[in-house]
C-alpha cells in the first residue's frame, strides 16, 4: 500500500502539530521518519492510521482519499510507542486480539497457530500465559510488535518500536525487525528519534522537524546531501564538524579565525586557510564548513603531503577511546574538531602534540551560517 | 538501662510520651464516634419497662426488632426498607445507563455541551433540595407522580446523576485513549472498543461508584419526606416516625434506626480503597 | 517460519484489497460525542425543569390557597429581604455553616495527622473511620437527640457524676445551636478526615527528607511544609462542607425542628416550613433561591482560591 500525505495540519489548541505536511511512503518501502519528540511523529502515525483528522490537507492510502474512513477499515496496523496494551488482559489475549474482532477473525486454532508462530518469531513463546502486568518494558514491546505482526496489514506503523528495549537488545531486534518476511514485503512506516536506526533500517529516511517534513532520501542523499545543518548534526556520532568562516572571490571557503589562524594549506604553515570549493554563493556571504569526524585523518609523519588535499594543522586536545577507533579532538585555533582515527594512528598522541589532518575535497559540506530562525542550509559547491 | 540504648528504640527526635498521647486522642475521637452507635445497640435491647429506669443494666431483648420488623404500631417498616431498596436501586441504575456514555464523551472529547452539561451537574450537587423541590411537589401532585416509585426515581437523579458522571468522568480521563485506539486497529468498532477495552478497565470505579451513590440514595431524607407520604415512603422517613405519637418509643427508634443504616454501612466497608475520589467528586485522587 | 508469514501474509493482502472502503462523512463524526451525551441532556432537563419552573414561580403569590395566582413580580424577594426572619435564618444558617465547618476541619485534620503516624491503634481505627459519614444524617439526628434527652439521655447520666447532669441541651437557643453543629461534627468530620489522610500519603517525601537531614523542628516542618502542602486538599473538603452545611436541613429537621423558637430555623428549614407547612409555594421557593445565590457565590470564591492555592502548593513541593 502507498501512504501519501498531502498538505495534512493538525493543531491541538494553539499548539501546531503537523504544519502542511507533505509524505509520500512508496508500495513496500520502508520509510524512516526521524525527528525530536514534538516534532510530528506520531501525530504523522496517527493521522495515517484514522486515529486524528486532519483540519485540513488529505491522507491517501494507494491512491483513495481516506477523510472519514474508520481506523478499522484502512488495513493498516499501528504499534504504539505506550505500547498500548490491554493491562487486564494475559499476553495470548493481547496477541490475539485483532484475530477476533470482526474484521480479522480467525477460527480459534487457526489464530492459536498464527500466535504461536509469531510468538516464536519474537522469542516471547514463553511468556503467553502472563498477565501484560507482570512483563518488563522490552517484553511488552515485544508483545505489542507481536499484536502488530500477527493480522494480515496492507501497512505497518510503528512508532518507536524499539526504544524502550537495552542497547543489545535494541540492535539484535533491529536486525530481526527487517528479516520478518512480513515487514520486508509490506509498506512500513516507522517512527524513531534514533538517527543510528533511521540509517539501518529506512529505506529511505523522511526528517521531521516543527511537523513539517524537511528532507526525505535515501540514507546517501541524506548522509552526503543533508538539506541543512541540522539533518546534518542529526546524524551520526560524533557529530559532524561545523567550522565558520566566509566565502571568498573565487567560491572558496576562508576561515573565520583572522590573523593566525592556524588552517594551511599546501606549504603554508600559518595564516588563513583558503578551501576552494566553487560555491554558489556570493562573496563575503558567512558561512559553515562541515566536515565528519571519519573523514577526516590524521596524515602520518614522513609522507609528503599530498598537494590536492587540504591540511589542517592543530594540535591535540584531548583523545577518547571508542573501542577500536579514538575520538581525537584537535584544536584548531578558536575551534575544536573531532575526528574518529584507527587506534593504531592515535595511541601515541598526548595532549598538545601538533597533528597535521588531511581531508578530502569532496567531504567538505558548505552551508549558509545558522540564523536564529532557521538553521543554515546547505549550498551546492563544484567540489563533489 | 544507659540512655543510648534507649534512644536506639526509637526514632531520633520522637518522644514515647507523645505517641501515647497520640494514640490516646484517637482514641478519645473513636469513642465520640462510636459511642453513640454502640448506645443505640443497647437501647435497642432493652425491654420497654427498662427503658427509663436503667442505663447499662438491664436484659437484652430482640422486642424490639420484633416490633419494628413486625409492622406492629401501624408503622410499616419492612415496606419502607424495601421502598429504599427499590428507588436507590433505581436511581442508581437510571444514573449509570445515562451517565456512563456522559461520562466517558467528555472525558474523551472537549466539546462545548459537554462542559456546560459537568457544570450544571456539579452545580445539582450543591443547589439548595428544595429549590426543586418544592416545584417538584406542586408538579407531582398534577402528574400523579406523588408518592410513587418513578418519581422518587427521577428526584434522585439530583443526587445519583452527579456523583456517577463526574467520577466516572475522572475514572475514564486516567485511561489513555491509546487503548481504545489500538482495539480500533485491532479491527474493533468504537462501540466494541468502550465495551471490551474501556468499560471493563474501569469496572472497579463503577462498582465503587454505584455503591457510594446507593449509600446516599438510601440516605437521602428531604426528598421521600416531602415527596412521599406512604406508599413510596423510605426508611430514612419511617425511623422518624417512631418518635411521632403520643409517648416517644425510644427502643423502637433505636431499632429502627440500626436496621436502616446496616445496608449502607456493610457496603461502605467494601469501598473504602475507592472512597476518596468518590466523596471527592474526582477533585482528589489517592 | 520466515516462509509462513510471507505466505500467510500475500493472501491477507489480497483479501485486504478486496474490501470496500466506506468513508464516515465529518458532521456524522462531529455528532457521536453528542449522541452519548443526549440521554443525560434529556434527564438533566427533567430536572432543570423544576427548577426553572420554581423560578416562574417565585414571581407570583403561588399558594395553596390560591391556586390561580396572579403575578407579582419581584414582591416575594421584597417581603424575603424585609422580613426579620429571613435575617435571623441568614444569620442562624452562617453560624451553623461556619462552626460546623471550623470545627470539622480541625479536628478532620488532626485526626489526619494522628492516623498519618499508623501506630498500632491506628491502623485498627482507620479501618472504621467512615462509620458516622454512612449513616444517614437524619438518623444520626435521631441517634443523638435520644442521647441528649435532658431527662432520661445518656449524656447527662454519664455527666452527672461530674456535677453537670441536668442539661437541656436542645431546649435552649445556644444550646439547640451547638447541639446541632456537634451532630453535623460527629457525622462529617471524617469526611475531612479521609480527605486529608489522602492528601498526607500523596505528599512527597523528599522535601520532608531533606527537612530532616537539616534537623529542622518538627513544628518549622509542619508549618513550612506538611501545611502548605496539604491545605489544597483540606480545602476541598471544607469548600464541600461548608457549600453543605449551608443548606442543611435533615439534621436539624430531625433534632431541634428549628426550635426552640426560631432559635436554629436555618434557611432550607425556613423553606420547608413557608413552603409545605404553610404551603406559601411562591414564598417558600423564593427562600431557596436566595440560598441558592449564596452558595454558588461561596462556591465561585472559594473555588477561585483553591485554584490559587494548589498552584502554590505545587511551588512548595518542588
Amino acid at each position: 500500500m502507498s501512504i501519501a500525505l498531502r498538505g495534512v495540519r493538525k493543531t491541538y489548541g494553539r499548539t501546531t502539530a503537523l504544519d502542511g505536511l507533505e509524505l509520500e511512503v512508496h508500495e513496500g518501502e520502508f520509510f524512516c521518519l526521524l525527528g525530536p519528540s514534538g516534532a510530528g511523529k506520531t501525530t504523522t502515525l496517527k493521522t495515517v492510521a484514522g486515529l486524528e483528522q486532519p483540519d485540513s490537507g488529505t491522507v491517501e492510502l494507494d491512491g483513495t482519499d481516506m477523510t472519514g474512513v474508520e481506523p478499522y477499515d484502512r488495513g493498516v496496523a499501528m504499534c504504539f510507542e505506550s505500547y498500548a496494551l490491554y493491562p487486564h488482559r494475559s499476553a495470548y489475549d493481547n496477541l490475539a486480539s485483532p484475530l477476533r474482532s470482526p474484521r480479522h477473525r480467525l477460527p480459534a486454532a487457526e489464530a492459536r497457530d498464527r500466535i504461536g508462530a509469531i510468538a516464536e518469531l519474537l522469542g516471547i513463546s514463553g511468556l503467553l500465559d502472563r498477565p501484560v502486568g507482570q512483563l518488563s518494558n522490552g517484553q511488552r514491546q515485544r508483545i505489542a510488535l507481536g499484536r502488530v505482526l500477527v493480522r494480515p496489514a496492507r501497512a505497518f506503523l510503528l512508532d518507536e518500536p524499539l526504544s524502550h528495549l537495552d542497547a543489545k537488545l535494541r540492535q539484535s531486534m533491529r536486525a530481526e525487525l527487517k528479516a520478518i518476511g512480513a515487514v520486508q514485503h509490506t509498506t512500513t512506516l516507522y517512527v524513531t528519534h534514533d538517527s543510528v536506526e533511521a540509517l539501518a533500517l529506512g529505506d529511505r529516511i523522511g526528517v521531521i522537524r516543527d511537523g513539517r517534513i524537511v528532507q526525505t532520501g535515501t540514507r546517501e542523499e541524506i548522509w552526503y546531501r543533508p538539506y541543512d545543518t541540522e539533518v546534518a548534526r542529526a546524524f551520526g556520532r560524533p557529530r559532524i564538524n561545523l567550522l565558520p568562516g566566509t566565502i571568498t572571490e573565487g567560491g572558496g571557503f576562508r576561515s573565520a579565525d583572522g590573523g593566525g589562524a592556524p588552517w594551511s594549506r599546501g606549504a603554508k604553515t600559518s595564516g588563513e586557510v583558503e578551501l576552494p570549493l566553487g560555491a554558489e554563493a556570493s562573496p563575503g556571504t558567512d558561512v559553515l564548513v562541515g566536515v565528519r569526524p571519519r573523514d577526516l585523518a590524521l596524515e602520518r609523519e614522513g609522507h609528503g603531503t599530498d598537494g590536492r588535499r587540504p591540511v589542517l594543522t592543530g594540535t591535540v586536545y584531548v583523545t577518547e577511546v571508542l573501542g577500536r577507533a579514538v575520538e581525537v579532538t584537535v584544536r584548531l585555533g578558536g575551534q575544536h574538531v573531532s575526528l574518529v582515527a584507527p587506534r593504531a594512528e592515535a595511541t601515541h598522541l598526548r595532549p598538545d602534540d601538533p597533528v597535521r589532518l588531511t581531508v578530502r575535497p569532496e567531504n567538505l559540506l558548505l552551508f549558509e551560517a545558522d540564523r536564529p530562525e532557521r538553521p543554515g542550509r546547505r549550498i551546492e559547491t563544484s567540489t563533489r | 538501662m544507659t540512655r543510648k540504648s534507649r534512644l536506639s528504640e526509637r526514632e531520633p527526635g520522637s518522644k514515647p510520651w507523645l505517641g501515647w498521647l497520640a494514640d490516646t486522642a484517637l482514641i478519645l475521637y473513636f469513642v465520640f464516634a462510636l459511642f453513640p452507635v454502640a448506645w443505640m445497640l443497647i437501647l435497642s435491647l432493652k425491654p420497654a419497662d427498662q427503658l427509663f429506669s436503667t442505663y447499662f443494666s438491664f436484659t437484652p431483648t430482640l422486642d424490639s426488632y420484633r416490633t419494628v420488623l413486625g409492622d406492629s404500631e401501624g408503622i410499616p417498616f419492612v415496606r419502607f426498607f424495601v421502598n429504599s431498596l427499590v428507588v436507590s436501586l433505581g436511581a442508581v441504575a437510571l444514573s449509570l445507563v445515562v451517565g456512563l456514555p456522559a461520562a466517558y464523551a467528555s472525558a474523551r472529547w472537549r466539546f462545548k455541551g459537554s462542559e456546560n452539561l459537568m457544570f450544571t451537574l456539579l452545580s445539582f450537587r450543591f443547589a439548595p433540595e428544595l429549590t426543586v423541590i418544592i416545584p417538584l411537589f406542586v408538579l407531582y401532585q398534577k402528574l400523579g407522580l406523588f408518592d410513587t416509585y418513578v418519581g422518587m426515581v427521577w428526584v434522585l437523579q439530583l443526587v445519583t446523576l452527579p456523583l456517577i458522571v463526574w467520577i466516572m468522568r475522572s475514572y475514564f480521563a486516567d485511561l489513555t485513549p491509546e487503548l481504545e485506539q489500538a482495539a480500533l486497529l485491532d479491527g474493533y468498532t468504537r462501540k466494541q472498543a468502550f465495551f471490551r477495552v474501556a468499560l471493563p478497565l474501569v469496572k472497579p470505579g463503577i462498582a465503587a461508584v454505584s455503591l457510594l451513590a446507593f449509600i446516599f440514595a438510601w440516605n437521602n431524607f428531604v426528598f421521600p419526606l416531602i415527596l412521599t407520604s406512604s406508599r413510596a415512603q423510605t426508611v430514612t422517613v419511617g425511623a422518624l416516625s417512631f418518635l411521632g405519637g403520643d409517648r416517644p418509643k425510644y427502643n423502637l427508634t433505636a431499632a429502627a434506626a440500626l436496621v436502616s443504616v446496616v445496608p449502607p454501612l456493610l457496603l461502605a466497608l467494601t469501598i473504602q480503597r475507592y472512597l476518596v475520589r468518590g466523596l471527592s467528586f474526582g477533585a482528589v485522587k489517592s | 517460519m520466515t516462509s509462513l508469514t510471507e505466505t500467510d501474509h500475500g493472501a491477507a493482502s489480497r483479501e485486504e484489497g478486496a474490501r470496500q472502503v466506506r468513508a464516515v462523512p465529518r458532521w456524522r463524526r462531529g455528532l457521536r460525542p453528542y449522541l452519548l451525551i443526549v440521554p443525560a441532556l434529556l434527564l438533566t432537563g427533567g430536572i432543570l425543569y423544576p427548577f426553572g419552573l420554581g423560578l416562574y414561580y417565585t414571581l407570583f403569590d403561588f399558594s395553596a390557597s390560591k391556586p390561580r395566582p396572579d403575578m407579582v413580580g419581584f414582591e416575594n424577594y421584597r417581603t424575603v429581604f424585609t422580613q426579620e426572619a429571613f435575617w435571623n435564618s441568614a444569620w442562624v444558617t452562617v453560624l451553623y455553616a461556619v462552626g460546623a465547618a471550623a470545627v470539622e476541619t480541625v479536628l478532620g485534620v488532626a485526626v489526619a495527622l494522628l492516623l498519618h503516624r499508623s501506630s498500632r491503634v491506628g491502623r485498627v481505627l482507620e479501618k472504621i473511620l467512615i462509620l458516622p459519614l454512612m449513616i444517614a444524617p437524619v438518623i444520626a439526628a435521631i441517634i443523638w437527640k435520644l442521647m441528649l434527652q435532658p431527662s432520661v439521655g445518656v449524656i447527662n447520666h454519664l455527666l452527672t457524676p461530674f456535677g453537670l447532669g441536668g442539661v437541656q441541651w436542645t431546649d435552649t437557643p445556644t444550646g439547640a445551636l451547638l447541639s446541632s453543629i456537634a451532630v453535623d461534627v460527629w457525622v462529617y468530620t471524617p469526611f475531612v478526615a479521609i480527605l486529608a489522610l489522602a492528601g498526607l500519603r500523596s505528599l512527597p517525601t523528599s522535601p520532608f527528607e531533606a527537612a530532616a537531614v537539616d534537623g529542622a523542628h518538627w513544628w518549622y516542618t509542619f508549618r513550612r511544609l506538611t501545611l502548605p502542602m496539604l491545605w489544597p486538599y483540606v480545602l476541598v473538603a471544607v469548600i464541600f462542607r461548608f457549600m453543605d452545611s449551608l443548606k442543611v436541613f435533615d439534621i436539624i429537621y430531625a433534632l431541634t425542628e428549628g426550635g426552640p423558637g426560631d432559635s436554629t430555623v436555618v434557611l432550607q428549614i425556613r423553606a420547608y416550613l413557608e413552603a409545605i407547612r404553610f404551603q406559601r409555594y411562591s414564598f417558600g421557593i423564593s427562600y431557596t433561591i436566595v440560598l441558592w445565590a449564596v452558595v454558588y457565590l461561596a462556591a465561585m470564591v472559594l473555588v477561585r482560591y483553591l485554584g490559587r492555592l494548589q498552584n502554590r502548593a505545587a511551588e512548595v513541593s518542588k
